[in-house]
């Protein structure tokens, strides 16, 4: 099976939202026009009740694209078999367009008493050792799912002092090594690049985010992630609660024209606003899209 | 695959986790940040300083999400502070062990009970445990009603028969009002001055929890329900949870009538059918 779905730099790339609580109803009774749904797949993980039964009703209508937060790909305990096996569930219920969780780790296991899963995307080092753990990980992972899943880049407010390549090289090599594809948050890149300019690392956030796109295979891409960010003046913070920003259009278009017609997702997580301004930055992302891939035809 | 053993990845790791869900402000932090901080890339600091700040308050702030969905009538009780206080300390001392965070909270209910603070509450523990009973019978195993399964009664005899009890079904014994409580703070019947009259009374009521197509319920039931209901989640033959009803009702002075029993409970959608051999055990606790 795989997970690259790009189409014409014509048509577009298949652009989608997170389908969050606030719009269960409304999406429903509106049915716009998307290229597929996105949800938590832990919130689903429950055998039964309301919610399992308005996804599988959002997956009559639209792909389904499985995104979690929860598998701990990074962990040195390895994958909590109790979560793998949940997700196994919702998998095969669902018959998702795409699975995908994070470079992260969530799980941990004190001296003494039971593990810890710290409900957060918590980075890892871009160590050898991390890379190895990584690729253990998620080849269990799809070998149980018998399918590739895509792994996303994170935004990281802590950067560990052991690293051994940087994070471009350490995802390329990921996806070289297990045949994962890359899931790419433009906004997570921006975001990275805007606290190393807090810290005096940079002196251009968004020259430096396009060097990181570029260096990434772009073969393995198969899915881009864009939302907002809170800048809190000290550090900025991947919120996911307010529209997508300037900069990050422009990096992008950047990327669309490095790795095509990508299918592009529209995340809001906090401050759910209304369905027609998720819509609306949906219709944003077609603009942009068309708009780049038709200077990539150009050029 | 478990690759913890003494590596420095696990150590890290470990390393982070114990900075982040240390109690704030105690020894024991100092100690995790200090620990953690010779493991941080020492360019970027002081910005790892707000960043692990920046993953506390994450933390916090998802703690009292999720309990806000599973306790509300709790946090109502509380008020904002008092709460997001109650979550942050139960985040700390009952850290969740899943990735899923609709399974974390159920220590809330003994926290309030053993906090000396909320003493003067001395119901809320009970309506904790009522409220953790509704939020996991929402996601419980789906099961619909099969009328034609009722037949059963008739053909068979009552030793060999069981009922099918509906998703979710917990019982929750109170010395306290606790259905009045939580029916009066979400639904306002009985209003929030019958619920104290009756608190202020020792008026006890032991809480029915179920599912109604995806509608959690609760409602107050006598003892010779609940021990009929106890046989019938339990996956006892209809004789013995009869016997059991009949004995808590010869307790109270009353008489137990089945029939009448029977037809509230189909309609309620609290039984939804016989069947000759219990069903799976389906537990609604976190697997360990």
């Amino acid at each position: 099976m795989s997970l690259r779905a790009r189409r014409s730099s014509a048509t577009g790339p298949e652009v989608g939202i997170g389908w969050r609580h606030p719009h269960y109803a409304s999406l429903m009774e509106q049915a716009p026009a998307l290229g597929f749904i996105e949800v938590h797949s832990e919130n689903f993980f429950a055998p039964g009740g309301a919610a399992l039964a308005v996804l599988r009703e959002g997956r009559e209508r639209y792909p389904v694209s499985l995104h979690g937060v929860g598998l701990s790909l990074g962990s040195a305990l390895g994958i909590d078999t109790w979560h793998l096996d949940q997700l196994a569930r919702l998998v095969d219920a669902i018959d998702p367009v795409r699975v995908s969780d994070h470079a992260s780790f969530a799980r941990g296991a004190p001296t003494s008493g039971p593990q810890i899963h710290a409900a957060d995307l918590l980075p890892i080092p871009t160590s050898h050792e991390a890379l190895d753990v990584m690729c253990a990980n998620v080849q269990r992972v799809q070998d149980r799912l018998k399918r590739p899943i895509a792994v996303e880049n994170l935004s990281a407010y802590l950067r560990w002092r052991e690293a051994d390549m940087d994070e471009p090289g350490f995802l390329n090599t990921l996806a070289r090594r297990t045949g994962c594809g890359l899931l790419v948050d433009v906004n997570n890149v921006f975001v990275n690049t805007r606290n190393a300019a807090l810290r005096g690392e940079t002196s251009d956030p968004l020259a430096q985010s396009m060097a990181w796109l570029d260096a990434i295979d772009p073969d393995a891409v198969v899915e881009l992630h864009l939302a907002g960010h809170a800048d809190l003046g000290d550090i900025v913070i991947d919120d996911h609660g307010s529209r997508v920003g300037e900069p990050v259009w422009a990096l992008y278009a950047h990327a669309l024209r490095r790795f095509g017609a990508v299918p592009t997702l529209i995340e809001w997580d906090t401050d759910v606003p209304a369905l027609a301004v998720l819509l609306d930055e949906a219709q944003c992302a077609r603009e942009h899209a068309l708009q780049a891939l038709a200077t990539e035809e150009v050029e | 695959m478990n690759t913890a053993g003494s590596s420095s990845l696990a150590a890290a790791q470990h390393a982070l986790l114990q900075a982040l869900f240390a109690r704030p402000a105690s020894a024991a932090a100092d100690e995790a940040e200090a620990r953690l901080g010779a493991l941080l890339d020492p360019a970027q600091h002081p910005q790892s300083d707000r960043g692990l700040s920046a993953y506390r308050s994450n933390g916090h702030a998802l703690a009292e999400r999720a309990l806000q969905a599973a306790y509300p009538v709790v946090a109502a009780v509380l008020g904002d502070d008092g709460f997001a206080m109650l979550a942050r300390a139960l985040w700390h001392r009952h850290p969740p062990q899943r990735g899923d965070l609709a399974l974390w909270g159920e220590a809330l209910a003994d926290t309030v009970q053993d906090d000396l603070q909320l003493a003067e509450l001395p119901w809320l523990a009970d309506v904790a445990r009522v409220e953790w009973a509704l939020h996991r019978a929402a996601s419980d195993t789906d099961r619909w009603p099969d009328p034609g399964s009722f037949a059963l009664l008739q053909t068979q005899d009552p030793g060999g028969v069981r009922l099918v009890p509906a998703p979710g079904l917990t019982l929750v014994h109170s010395p306290w009002p606790v259905v009045s409580i939580v029916n009066a703070h979400l639904h306002a019947e009985p209003p929030l001055e019958e619920a104290w009259r009756r608190c202020h009374g020792g008026v006890h009521e032991t809480a029915l929890v179920w599912r109604q197509g995806f509608r959690p319920c609760v409602q107050a039931i006598p003892p010779a329900d609940a021990a009929l209901l106890a046989g019938i989640r339990d996956g006892s033959s209809l004789a013995q949870a009869l016997d059991a009803a009949c004995a808590a009702a010869d307790t109270t002075g009353s008489t137990f009538d089945f029939g009448t029993w029977l037809a509230a409970a189909v309609q309620d959608g609290l039984v939804l059918g016989a069947a000759l051999e219990p069903l799976p055990s389906t537990p609604l606790e976190i697997p360990r």
